[in-house]
This record gives C-alpha cells, structure tokens and sequence, in this order.
C-alpha cells in the first residue's frame, strides 16, 4: 500500500479551519470592496448631474434657446446659432460617414478575400482601422486643418479683404459706393475679379439695394448740390471710391474650405468613420451565416445577398451604433475646436457652404473658460440643454436595440 | 417537358448589365475600404510635410526639441527668444495621465470583476448603463465638472496648496473618462474566459475572491492589458478637460499641484492664439502633434498586437 502524501498527513485541524476562515473572510471583504467601488461610479454620475443642474438651471430660459451669444447682454446670452451649427456640422458629418463607414464594413465582412495576398491587405486594412480609431481627435483636427481649410495652400491662402482662394460657384462680386443720400449704397456688378477696388468718375449702370437696376448719375463737388432725396440716392460723388462687396448663394462653393462648417463635419466624420465601421462589423457578423447561404442557394449574387438578407437584418445594430456614434460627434469639441477656431461671436446658423459657425460644446468651452460668474452659469445652461439632446439620441438607440432584442427572440 | 409557368419569363443567370453593376458595386465598395487605410497615409504625410516646416528652421534643432526643458512658444513673441523643447508638454501630459491612470485602472478593473464574477444580472442591468451614460459624457463637460467641482474641492481638502488649474483636478476628470472604457473592455475579457476553468478553481476549494484574481484575472490578462494600453493612449489624446482644467503654463516639475500644460492642451491654445499661418510656432503645432500620434499610435499597436497574440482561446 502506498503511503498518504505528506501534504495531508502533516495538516494541524486547527490550522486548516482557521486558514479557511481567513480566506473565506477575504472573499468577503473583497466583495463588500468591489460593491463599494462599482458604487464609486454611480455616485460620480449623480454628483456630476446635480452640481451641472444646481449651477445651470437658473439660467435654462427661453433666452438661451432662442439668442446668440452677446458680450454686452451677457445676461440674455443664448445658444441658438450653436444649436444651429452642431446640427449643420453633425448633418454634414453623418452624410459622409455613414455611407462611407456601413460601406466599408460590408466589404470588410461580406466580400472574404480568397487568395493569400488580398487576406494579407484585408488583414492590414482591419488593423489600420483599429488603429485610426485610437488616434486622438485633436489630431484629426490637424489632418482637418491641413487637409480642407488649407489644402496645403495649394489654392491660395484666404484672407479677409484679400483673397478668396479659387472659387468655383454660387458668387457674385458687386462693387458697393455710397450715394450722396447718407446711408444709402448702391452696386455695380465686378467684371475684373482681381481688382479690388474702383473709382467712378463718369455715370454707370447700378443696381440698388433691392437688385431693381438703376442708372447713376456723377456730381462734381462745386456744382449745386441735388436736394431732392429720390435724385441724391441715384447721384454719386465724383471719384467715389468703390469697395468689394460679395453676394454668396447658399450652393457657394470654394477651394480651399476655409474654417467652415464643411470643414468642420468633413473632420467629425473622420473622427467618428472608424467608430461606424467597427460597430457595423460587429452587427453584420451577428447575421447567421444560414441566412446568407439561403440566399446564395436560392441563385442571389453577393451583393444582392448582401443587399436583401445581411442589411435588412443587421439594420438595427448598424443604427444603433450609428446613433451613438452621432451621441460622439454632437459632443466631440477638439476637432472643431482646431479646424472652425474657438470663436463664438456669430449670431446665425450658416448661410451658405462656405459660411463659418459655432457648435455647442466649442460654446460650452468658450464659457466655461471665461471669468465672469454669467458666462459660467451659462456654460452650464448649455451642458444641460446638450445631455438632454444627447440623453434623447441615446434612448432612441436603447429602444432600438431592446425593441429589435424582443422582436428577434 | 415544359417549364412551369412561373418559371417562364425568368433569367436564371446575371445578365452583362447586372453582372457589370454587381462589379461597379464591389468596386465603389473596396473603394470605400480604401479611404481608410488613405486616412492613415493623409495623418502621416501631414505630420511629416508640415512638421518639416518648423524642424527646418533655424530657431530649433533636433537635440533641442528633444532636451530643452523650457517650452515658449506661446509667451514670447520674438522667434530668436521662444524655446522649443518639448519635455515640459511631455511630463505635464504624464503627470495628468499616471494620476488618470491611478484612477481609472483599479476603479475599473474592480468594477469589470464585480460586473462578470458577482454581480447578478439586475445588478448588471442598471449599473451597465449607468457606465455607458459615463463614457457618452462629452469630454467638454468633464472639463468643466472639473473646474466647477474637482478642483474646488481639491483645494478645500487641502487647504489651499493646490493652483486654481492643477494636473490632479484634470487627471481625477481624465479617470472618469477612461473608467467605464477600462471596464467593458476588461469585462468582455473576464466573460470569455469559460466556465470550465472557474468551476475547476471553485472544485478545488478556491474562494470567489481567489477564482477571481487568481484564475479569471490571469487567463484574461492580455484582453486586460491591451484596455490599459488603449486607456493610457485615450488619456494622452484627451484634449477638452485639459484645456479647461490643467492649466496653461508648460511646467517641468513632479508636482501635482502646479499648473500643466499638456501636449494637447499646448494645440488647443496655439489654435486660440489664431497665430499667423506658415510661422515657426504655426509648425510647431504640428510638432507637437507628431510626439503625441506617435505615442498614442505605439500604445494602440501595442494593445491591439497583445490582444491578437496572447490571446488564450479555449475550444
């Protein structure tokens, strides 16, 4: 008979029990620690959620829905134009990277590379968009900033009063001059683009501020002067100086961007691109391959496979995280902050493609970074107004996913 | 014999045209792929061309940018004054992201242990949430919590000692925002371990607490290490609570008090200042920028190559 191994022979009972109940004692305590730490986050979200209430909510009025931002009235300061602006640059940025991304992911999963080479790039171009998606956003707002607000000055620098880089349509250039009727200008269509100013010395064709085409007549200082007001309105001085003046349609278009709001979302989507793309994947490879071989069997082309069983049922997942993804690029500030610059002074949405703007979290940063107590109060205001809108996205995703979750169990 | 009637009429095979939109199509779609990998190539080209800019003047040498300890390009006007080393960006960047990291890695990794190993499932159901409402929280409003609540608070525990904009406040606000990233990503680690091997620890007589640690922990120990990696290159790359809360003095000290500006945080003011395209401290902008794609771009490799390599798989 063998004989029993020193391990349990030499074993004091005592010893044992109480080694037991150390241990035991340490699960416990390391229960009770984990419950208290994974508490720690609850508690941060509640503390974060009622110190940004309680220092905002005296400032939610219809005033900051409904105002811009003013340095004067900092009282009745508002967040319209930047609600404005989120929703261009956000709309921009969902145009072009929720093709681009679902695109991509369908290639990615759906068309499997077959030959040794083709697995090598599918293999590289997997690990280069995990990659871009660890790539801080401050640096896709260089790649921005170099890439569609400069265009590596390829096409001129734009200057104020200066140059307009190369632009392509949507324009019209007008010369503006006053009239001897004070405050009133009429203007007189550019044809020499590369002249910035003009002089009149003898009577021209103009149109008045109303686009009703007039004809202008010249006074000489010395001569009577008209007293009549309708005369004085279509009279100019003798050698009135005529300054540029552009008329921009809402399709304006222009190389390079410049600090714009298409600037601006072309950048967001660069950020949010690979988030899109990760997460379609993930849905796409939810489908059960049975689904896709059906198909295939019935005679379907991949892409018709592709377009008629694998999206239809990995929709609400593609949706889903597209929708956080939207929750990202609303709150993303840095990109916006490098590309459309950190002022907030404008008090509209944009006009036209080329028109600059401000975004809500560039709004909250300019506040939050201000001394006065108003301007703080504000910021907070506007944190409130964004986590509801955020809150709003992110509930649509939830009631996607768990709708869906039921109706597929 | 005779088709049926359904049948009639039908093309069982692609016909040129759709055989060739089918191609149009794989090929719009590879295209698509192809942006991608053009993103990366555009990041570098651009880091390169324009980084070249500011390291071909003569206001800065190489040995400098690596070595100098004073970093001025903001405050001094005057080329031949300004400095251009980059060591105080680098320790203000690693002072706000080891106090994010003290932060943010045992927090989370705790929270991921108690999500997969004890919690029950209605546990799970709100505490879930409660992380993904953390991690959807702008970064911009983490600043601001920061400079409305932390560092208040900072200084009031400590009598003062602490600087209105301190690298604790940021780095406290930068933890939060890494928490929930470091949690799901160690609690998908944690959940593919099989059930098998905590049975076996439990058979053996192991406590929860030593099937946790001592079995779970170490067998998704590369999925744990690739989320710290990508934790600490989230916390360099964050951008909006530095700039509001850190400060905007480049300092070269170990104290978490001062001011310090990061790396980040030097891009965002050098953007406020709206200084003149094409000068040397336009460029340096992007010098800066190469130090940080690099780093954070070796940290994301690093997280991603560990996953794909050490990865246990149990069949």
């Amino acid at each position: 008979m063998s004989s029993i191994p020193d391990a349990i022979v030499n074993q004091d009972a005592k010893f044992l029990t109480d080694n037991a109940k150390r241990r035991k004692r340490l699960s416990l305590w390391f229960y009770f620690l984990c419950v208290a730490i994974a508490l720690i986050s609850v508690v941060i979200l509640i503390v974060l959620m009622v110190s940004i209430w309680s220092q905002g909510q005296s400032r939610l009025s219809t005033d900051l829905l409904t105002r811009a931002h003013s340095e004067l009235e900092i009282e009745r300061s508002g967040m319209w134009p930047a609600i404005l602006g989120s929703l261009f640059v956000c709309g921009t940025c969902a145009v072009v990277a929720l093709p681009l991304g679902v695109g991509t992911a369908v290639f990615l999963e759906e068309f499997q590379p077959t030959n040794k080479l083709l697995r090598w790039i599918h293999g590289f171009v997997q690990l280069n968009i995990s990659n871009l998606a660890g790539v801080p956003s401050i640096v896709y707002g260089l790649l921005g900033l170099t890439v569609f607000v400069y265009m590596f000055n390829v096409f001129g620098q734009i200057r104020v009063n200066e140059s307009a880089g190369m632009e392509i349509m949507g324009y019209k250039h007008f010369y503006q001059v006053l009239t001897l009727e004070p405050g009133h200008v009429v203007f007189v269509p550019q044809s020499d683009p590369t002249k910035r100013q003009t002089t009149f010395d003898e009577p021209f064709q103009a149109v008045d501020p109303d686009g009703n085409p007039i004809k202008i007549s010249i006074w000489t200082p010395g001569t009577p002067k008209p007293s009549d007001p309708a005369i004085r309105r279509q009279t100019v001085r003798a050698g009135a100086i005529g300054g540029t003046i552009t008329e921009r349609n809402w399709y304006y278009f222009r190389l390079p961007f410049d600090k714009s709001f298409l600037s601006g979302g072309l950048t967001l989507a660069l950020v949010i691109l690979p988030i899109i793309i990760i997460s379609s994947q993930e849905s796409l490879r939810g489908v059960p391959s049975s689904l896709r071989e059906a198909s295939m069997g019935l005679g379907a082309t991949t892409w018709q496979t592709v377009r008629d069983v694998c999206l239809p049922a990995a929709l609400p997942g593609i949706m889903t995280g597209s929708i956080l993804a939207m929750g990202r690029a609303i709150g993303e500030a840095a990109p916006i902050l490098v590309v459309m610059g950190a002022a907030v002074a404008k008090s509209s949405g944009p006009k036209h493609l080329m028109d600059d703007a401000v975004t809500m979290p560039v709004l909250i940063f300019n506040w939050a970074g201000r001394q006065q107590d108003e301007f703080k109060e504000l910021s907070a205001a506007a944190i409130i107004v964004l986590l509801v809108i955020l809150l709003l996205l992110n509930s649509t995703a939830i009631y996607i996913r768990h709708h869906v979750q039921k109706a597929q169990s | 014999m005779p088709l049926p009637k359904a049948l009639q009429n039908r093309e069982f095979r692609s016909t040129r045209s759709g055989a060739f939109s089918e191609r149009l199509i794989v090929i719009s779609l590879a295209l698509c792929a192809t942006a991608t990998v053009l993103i990366t190539v555009g990041i570098i080209y651009m880091l390169i061309t324009q980084s070249a800019g500011f390291f071909r003047s003569e206001a800065v040498t190489m040995s400098g940018f690596l070595t100098d300890t004073e970093w001025t390009a903001l405050q001094s006007k005057d080329l031949a004054q300004a400095k251009f080393g980059i060591l105080p960006l680098l320790s203000g960047t690693f002072r706000v992201t080891l106090i994010a990291m003290i932060i943010a890695l045992p927090l989370g990794l705790i929270t991921a242990i108690y999500l997969s190993e004890f919690a029950s499932a209605r546990i799970r159901s709100w505490l879930k949430p409660t992380l993904e409402i953390i991690a959807g929280v702008p970064t911009v409003v983490l600043g601001y919590f920061a400079i409305l609540v932390i560092s208040p608070s900072l200084q009031l525990i400590s009598d003062g000692a602490f600087s209105t904009f301190n690298a604790t406040g940021a780095g406290i606000a930068v933890g939060i925002l890494c928490l929930p990233m470091v949690c799901s990503l160690s609690e998908d680690a944690m959940r593919a371990v099989p059930r098998s091997l905590r049975e076996g620890a439990y058979g053996l007589g192991c406590t929860p607490f030593e099937t946790s640690v001592k079995v779970v922990v170490p067998a998704a120990l590369s999925g744990i290490i690739s989320a710290f990696l990508l934790a600490f290159s989230r916390a360099i790359g964050e951008t909006m609570v530095v700039a509001l809360a850190a400060g905007t003095l480049p300092t070269m000290t170990l104290d978490p008090t001062q001011q310090a500006q990061t790396m980040t945080g030097f891009i965002v003011e050098m953007i406020k200042s709206e200084s003149e395209y094409g000068t040397v401290q336009y460029y340096s902008l992007y010098a800066v920028a190469v130090t940080l794609f690099a780093i954070t771009f070796l940290m994301t490799l690093g997280g991603q190559i560990i996953r794909r390599r050490f990865k246990e798989s149990y069949q």
